[in-house]
């Protein structure tokens, strides 16, 4: 502990001196809060705030971050707020830019990192820094979308893929095996449905796990054409993931068209009453598993669900691919940065430190949750939920890294998309039609 | 000599008393002015600005805004998605205005007409459902209409209708502005209703019976009477409420998170919080705030000049 301590001083000395020599050059409207730190040679202590997005940091580790920040950091403490995905571009917006509200350490989807890293809404990680939290071992793809020419701003903070979650029990009763290609899937979650279960239960505007079925089938969202991008839903591959999503949500869910976040594990239970579960299959990131499962008390003497315990009721299974093997999935993940307002960036990259330890990167992959320094996915890889997270991973894709995909996201464009074609409208109609709302939007032209 | 003395004195005593007269008002107006000036120019200067500007992400983070004219104003002009939201915010706010007012004048005349503790109960279950927070009456009413553990699908069940078992409300955009339109009314009818209710107790009895002694029946008197009386009050709250209704955006961008085709079920408030905030596109945002300030001051002007008129007669 003394060890670290010395050597977070000296790293806080190092990143002070850059910062100072970056604001000689730099006349952004960061250079009156750097001004301010310079009046204290050491950091004072202070209560910093750090931004996590959705639930998906179990609790364990959120008390983790908090009394090992308080520990190493004598007088300092650690507030963690947790903010909702739908918001999160719209909180950041507004938050970041203001030196006197803005949260110091910020979670950040991947998909919407480029938007803001572009934007200037970080503070750089200094190349001594990076090697300092892992260096080249941490996620490329995810580091990739926190840079700005070759300057890092964001780094990765987990990563998760996602596989289909299904009640075992309900398939071996109807009599149907694991499907090996992605039509075969369609047939079997199909037959499975009835009025009161959805063979697989699927919200129409859920387009995050739908594009996996464009992945699928090798197509793209949007493409670069020379410094433009280019949405290419019309692309005869993604018409046909589209179709091929079209058949499964029509003919194996019984969710509305309109549905988007949902908490697809809650069908998938048996009701706390004992009713019968309205879903066999889900689409679902990793960490749904322990929301999946029969109730049982916890130490604290919570009913919880105890995480699939019973393996003849729950089992899982990675989407097929077209041609049999593996559908490249949308990988989830996020990113972590510092604003570049944070009145407190000595602190703020102590706890950088803090997340980038084995300690911490053990803990997320123990969870669940994909680490971001590669070295430690390997814990996660013990059972059978690690191991298909970690081949689902290898074989995920991100969203287009478009200056303005957070634009996208933020007006729910393919939420709409994926609901007209639930809806059952013409696939290559609503593409072209989509096409043409998007391509502007995705090179940053607000429309 | 003496003449012209004598006119010097009264024309300084009428300039010195001229100049005394303005004075005191305008002192006194000062802080008003200063306070409109600093709550509601400053941002209006803002918008102005900014709507003449590309004004995007890059410039929240520091990056000088670019002077771009009315580059916004063409754009967004132009765009057939913007004339959909401005003709269903109309439409919306109108409706909602209508039937609020119309629920509220029902309900003022019932308490007049009732007697005793029920009128007492309905003044409480009124201000019970106005002091609801609105969040919490989106909420419920989100719950009431769930398509598969909502009260209404059960009792329509129930009732008979077995189709309605797992209707989803909020799929379609009409269906959605029903119940977007049954949370804004049960919201605003309370101080409709009180306001209105306000105004018919100052209704002179007098005028009343005289009224009866003439052999008018109940229905004249309220039509012929009561109504020309409490007219200015139902002006004013019917101007009151086409404003409000047509700035409503929290109850809408609740229910839309309940899942809901959002460009088809955007108002103009929800629109321009995408643009502004979901999208980064300030500069447009404000453009289209701009027109709906102009907007707001169309449709309420006739009833301003209407209140005006009142005023001076």
């Amino acid at each position: 502990m003394r060890r670290t301590r010395t050597v977070v001083a000296a790293a806080s000395t190092i990143t002070l001196a850059l910062t100072l020599a970056a604001c000689s050059t730099d006349d952004g409207p960061a250079e009156s809060t750097d001004g301010e730190n310079t009046d204290s040679a050491e950091v004072e202590p202070a209560d910093i705030t750090l931004w996590v997005a959705g639930g998906d940091t179990p609790d364990e580790l959120r008390t983790y971050l908090v009394d090992t920040f308080a520990e190493e950091n004598p007088g300092s403490t650690l507030s963690i707020e947790e903010q909702d995905w739908g918001d999160l571009v719209t909180k950041l917006t507004t938050a970041l830019p203001d030196a006197a509200n803005t949260p110091d350490v910020v979670e950040i989807g991947n998909t919407q990192s480029p938007t803001f890293t572009n934007a200037g809404a970080f503070r750089e990680i200094s190349p001594e820094l990076y090697e300092e939290l892992g260096g080249d071992n941490l996620l490329p793809s995810f580091v990739e979308a926190g840079s700005v020419d070759g300057t890092v701003y964001a780094l990765p903070y987990y990563f998760g893929s996602r596989y289909m979650f299904f009640r075992a029990d309900i398939w071996d009763e109807a009599g149907v095996e694991a499907p090996e290609t992605l039509a075969e899937f369609t047939d079997v979650v199909s037959e499975l449905t009835t009025d009161e279960l959805s063979g697989f239960a699927m919200g129409g505007q859920d387009w995050r796990n739908g594009i996996s079925w464009v992945f699928a089938h090798g197509g793209e969202l949007a493409v670069k054409e020379g410094d433009q991008w280019v949405s290419t839903l019309s692309d005869p591959n993604t018409v046909a993931g589209l179709e091929m999503w079209q058949d499964v949500y029509e003919g194996a869910s019984n969710l509305p068209a309109t549905e988007r976040d949902v908490a697809y594990w809650d069908f998938m239970n048996d009701a706390e009453d004992g009713g019968a579960p309205e879903a066999a299959t889900i689409m679902a990131p990793g960490w749904a598993r322990w929301s999946i499962g029969d109730l049982v008390e916890n130490d604290e003497g919570d009913m919880v669900r105890d995480g699939m315990a019973d393996e003849s009721t729950f089992d899982i299974f990675a989407l097929p691919g077209v041609d049999g093997g593996l559908a490249p999935v949308f990988a989830g993940g996020s990113n972590m940065a510092v604003s570049a307002q944070s009145q407190h960036p000595e602190l703020s990259e102590n706890l950088l430190r803090i997340i980038y330890s084995d300690e911490y990167q053990t803990m997320l992959a123990e969870n669940g949750l994909g680490p971001a320094n590669t070295e430690f996915a390997s814990a996660m890889a013990t059972d059978k939920f690690g191991e298909v997270t970690v081949a689902t991973a290898e074989a995920s894709k991100l969203t287009p890294a478009a200056p303005g995909w957070a634009a996208v996201e933020g007006a729910f464009v393919y939420e709409e998309l994926f609901q007209k074609i639930a809806e059952g409208g013409d696939v290559t109609e609503i593409a072209a039609e989509f096409d043409e709302k998007l391509t502007p939007m995705l090179n940053g032209q607000a429309g | 000599m003496t003449t012209t003395t004598g006119e010097t004195a009264t024309s300084d005593g009428i300039a010195i008393r001229r100049r005394r007269k303005p004075a005191t008002p305008y002192l006194l107006l000062i802080p008003a002015l200063a306070a409109l000036l600093v709550g509601l120019g400053y941002p209006v200067y803002w918008q102005v600005v900014t709507s003449l500007q590309e004004y995007g992400l890059m410039q929240q983070f520091g990056a000088p805004p670019r002077f771009v004219g009315f580059d916004n104003f063409a754009r967004i002009f132009t765009d057939s998605q913007v004339w959909w939201v401005v003709a269903r915010s109309i439409a919306f706010c109108l409706v909602n205005a209508g039937l609020t007012v119309g629920i509220g004048l029902g309900l003022a005349v019932l308490m007049r007409a009732v007697h005793g503790w029920v009128r007492i109960v309905m003044q409480v279950t009124l201000l019970l459902a106005w002091a609801t927070p609105l969040v919490a009456a989106v909420t419920v009413f989100r719950w009431l209409f769930d398509y598969r553990t909502g009260v209404v699908n059960w009792l329509l069940v129930q009732l008979g209708w077995e189709s309605m078992a797992g209707h989803n409300y909020l799929e379609t955009p009409l269906q959605f502005f029903m119940v977007a339109s049954f949370i804004v009314i049960w919201m605003s009818v309370p101080f409709v209703a009180m306001s209105i209710y306000a105004g018919l107790t100052q209704v002179s009895e007098e005028v009343l019976e005289a009224a009866r002694l003439d052999g008018a029946g109940p229905t004249q008197i309220l039509w012929l009477i009561i109504m020309p009386l409490v007219r200015p009050v139902i002006a004013i709250v019917l101007l009151l409420q086409i404003i409000w209704d047509l700035r409503v955006f929290a109850q809408i961008r609740l229910l839309q998170d309940a899942g809901a085709p959002v460009s088809e079920t955007n108002l103009l408030g929800n629109f321009i919080y995408q643009l502004g905030v979901g999208q980064q596109n300030f500069g447009g945002a404000a453009a289209v705030s701009i027109f709906v300030l102009l907007l707001t001051v169309v449709l309420s002007a006739p009833y301003v000049r209407y209140l005006m008129k009142e005023d001076v007669a």
